[in-house]
């Protein structure tokens, strides 16, 4: 579809998380078909890498791909009028604002304007955050969920550019919207909805998307679709209503059931969605399918805003979690793998029974004590071991334990693999917004 | 009958929190799942992988079913003890891959 000339806004979701493909924002900028790309680069867990980054050198702690992802883009938006909005500045902004500056007068931009989001920081506010529950460790870092409200400020005030830290994915989307929405209320709720719906990219356009009866036929893509995904991208309306769409000439799904699966992504209560803008009622929201891969978004209702902004805590608990994998392959692979299961079993009983999980890949390490039996034997697969540790010392001596099958245990233990990570738990809590004082920080050329 | 066969899902993840949707082929088929698939029910159904209380949240509008456990991932994604990283990703199948029995919520409906 062309872009409609009623549309106040129409946005492309150009990375779904921090390590996205590239291509996919640039066939959308191409398009000529949006007017603001929006880059979702920051899971929960990527701000620790950016955390423990900012800890060693203050100018570090933003998204490290940042430059591949940008430089081929920014001279393409620029040539389509098309802004770029992303929380890629993870846990420093600040740095990330200076560092993109830069890049547009390498890139031949001097008159790019940048401006970052900053606040959403609020490790010094720690006596002010209400934990959903206690927890032991060292928090080593807490960020609060920020709105819309300043990123739509910056982009009215001109910035081609925004980047911030951690906010509301559904944010990013929004803030092209929100100073044209006919309203603070639905309309709002409209554009979060939006937002909610591309965060994801390729989710929203048929990548991890199992269709009804998929078990008993191949995967609704193929191989050459599913590595030349399509993203998608909205038309949004003053009401809050809007088109979505896939890039055009790309492959996708775009239909009701895609729409319905990602509207309910990761949403608790579909009647009462909380975001630091506006808590938002999708339930009565409907899809209507407006021609091949394009589908009516309508019916987002707001339900006020709330006083508590949502803060995601990073503890850090003493030890180590060690997972270590072996692996078993030709006839009578399943008995040797089995037996040596138990061996590590044996060797490893001093640890405490929860503190260990021991399990086959290829068998039942996903879905553990309910997957259902398989019909045959497999030829290959691999024993795994987790076992939380209280230190370094007993992670390698787990780590060594499975290596010593290779000469000790069943015939055959090969292919080692092993990881061992810090213990982190992600803690929710919230704080009241008032406390939080946020602000536009903006790049010196 | 699968449920999988009847009705699409995804799985989703916040902090502890596990969160299964399901979506429906057709208004029937989103009765059937809606009778049949109790909070208890569901989490028999889950139990034998992890251990958390279930919530579940209706929408006839979009004939989807929302189940959050509030205590299927404790720690979230990194103090996972599966191998690697990111198994809830898999955790839908838990439901897609579920028997109803021919009748659902009639006399012979079984748990498990």
């Amino acid at each position: 579809m062309v872009r409609p000339a009623n549309a106040i806004c129409s946005v492309g979701a150009g990375a779904g998380f921090a390590g996205d493909r590239i291509d996919p924002a640039l066939a959308l900028v191409r398009s000529g078909l949006i007017d603001t790309m929006a880059l979702e680069c920051l899971a929960e867990r990527t701000l620790v890498p950016a955390i423990k980054a900012r800890a060693d050198n203050p100018q570090a702690g933003f998204d490290p791909r940042w430059r591949r992802r940008l430089s081929p883009l920014l001279p393409l938006a620029a040539q389509h009028q098309c802004r770029v909005v992303s929380n890629l500045g993870a846990a420093n902004p600040r740095a990330a604002v200076q560092a993109i500056s830069g890049l547009c007068i390498e890139l031949g931009l001097q008159q790019h304007r940048v401006a970052a989001l900053v606040g959403d920081d609020v490790m010094g506010l720690q006596t002010h955050i209400q934990w959903a529950k206690p927890w032991q460790g060292q928090l080593i870092g807490a960020h609060a969920y920020l709105g819309s409200d300043l990123m739509a400020q910056a982009l009215h005030q001109g910035a081609h550019v925004v980047v911030t830290g951690r906010v509301a994915d559904s944010a990013l989307f929004a803030a092209p919207a929100r100073m044209q929405l006919l309203d603070q209320h639905d309309a709002l709720a409209g554009a979060l909805a939006v937002g909610h719906l591309l965060e994801c990219g390729g989710q929203l356009t048929g990548g991890n998307f199992e269709p009804i009866g998929g078990a008993n036929v191949p995967p609704p893509l193929s191989a050459d679709q599913y590595a030349r995904l399509g993203y998608p991208l909205a038309h949004v309306y003053a009401d809050g209503s809007a088109d979505i769409t896939v890039v055009p000439g790309a492959p996708g799904i775009v239909d009701v059931l895609t729409c319905t699966l990602q509207l309910l992504y990761e949403v608790h209560d579909p009647a009462h969605y909380i975001t630091p803008d506006l808590i938002v009622d999708f339930s009565q929201v409907r899809f209507e399918v407006t021609g091949p891969q394009s589908v009516r978004m309508s019916g987002a209702r707001g339900k006020g805003v709330p006083p508590m902004l949502k803060v995601a805590g990073f503890v850090e608990q003493p030890g180590v979690l060690a997972d270590v994998e072996i692996g078993f392959a030709g006839d009578g692979a399943m008995a040797r793998a089995q037996c040596a299961a138990d061996v590590l079993r044996r060797r490893l009983d001093a640890l405490p029974a929860h503190d260990c999980q021991i399990d086959l890949v290829g068998i039942d390490s996903v879905l553990r004590g309910a997957t259902r039996p398989s019909t045959a034997a497999p030829s290959e697969l691999r024993v795994h071991i987790s076992a939380a540790c209280g230190d370094a010392a007993t992670a390698q001596w787990v780590e060594d334990e499975v290596y010593a099958l290779t000469l000790s245990g069943p015939a055959g233990g090969c292919s080692v693999r092993s990881e061992k990570r810090p213990r982190l738990a992600v803690v929710d809590g919230l704080i009241d917004r008032q406390l939080v004082p946020t602000e536009l920080v903006w790049g010196q050329p | 009958m699968r449920v999988g066969d009847v009705a699409s899902g995804r799985s989703g993840d916040k902090g502890d929190m596990l969160d299964l949707s399901l979506v429906a082929c057709t208004p029937h088929h989103y009765e059937q799942l809606r009778q049949y698939l109790t909070p208890e029910r569901v989490r028999a159904i889950t139990a034998p992988c992890f251990d958390s209380p279930v919530m579940r949240y209706e929408v006839p509008g979009l004939m989807a079913l929302k189940f959050v456990f509030p205590q299927a991932l404790p720690g979230g994604v990194y103090a996972s003890m599966h191998a690697g990283l990111h198994w809830q990703k898999a955790a839908i199948w838990l439901l897609l891959d579920h028997r109803m029995p021919p009748n659902p919520g009639g006399q012979d409906a079984t748990v498990g």
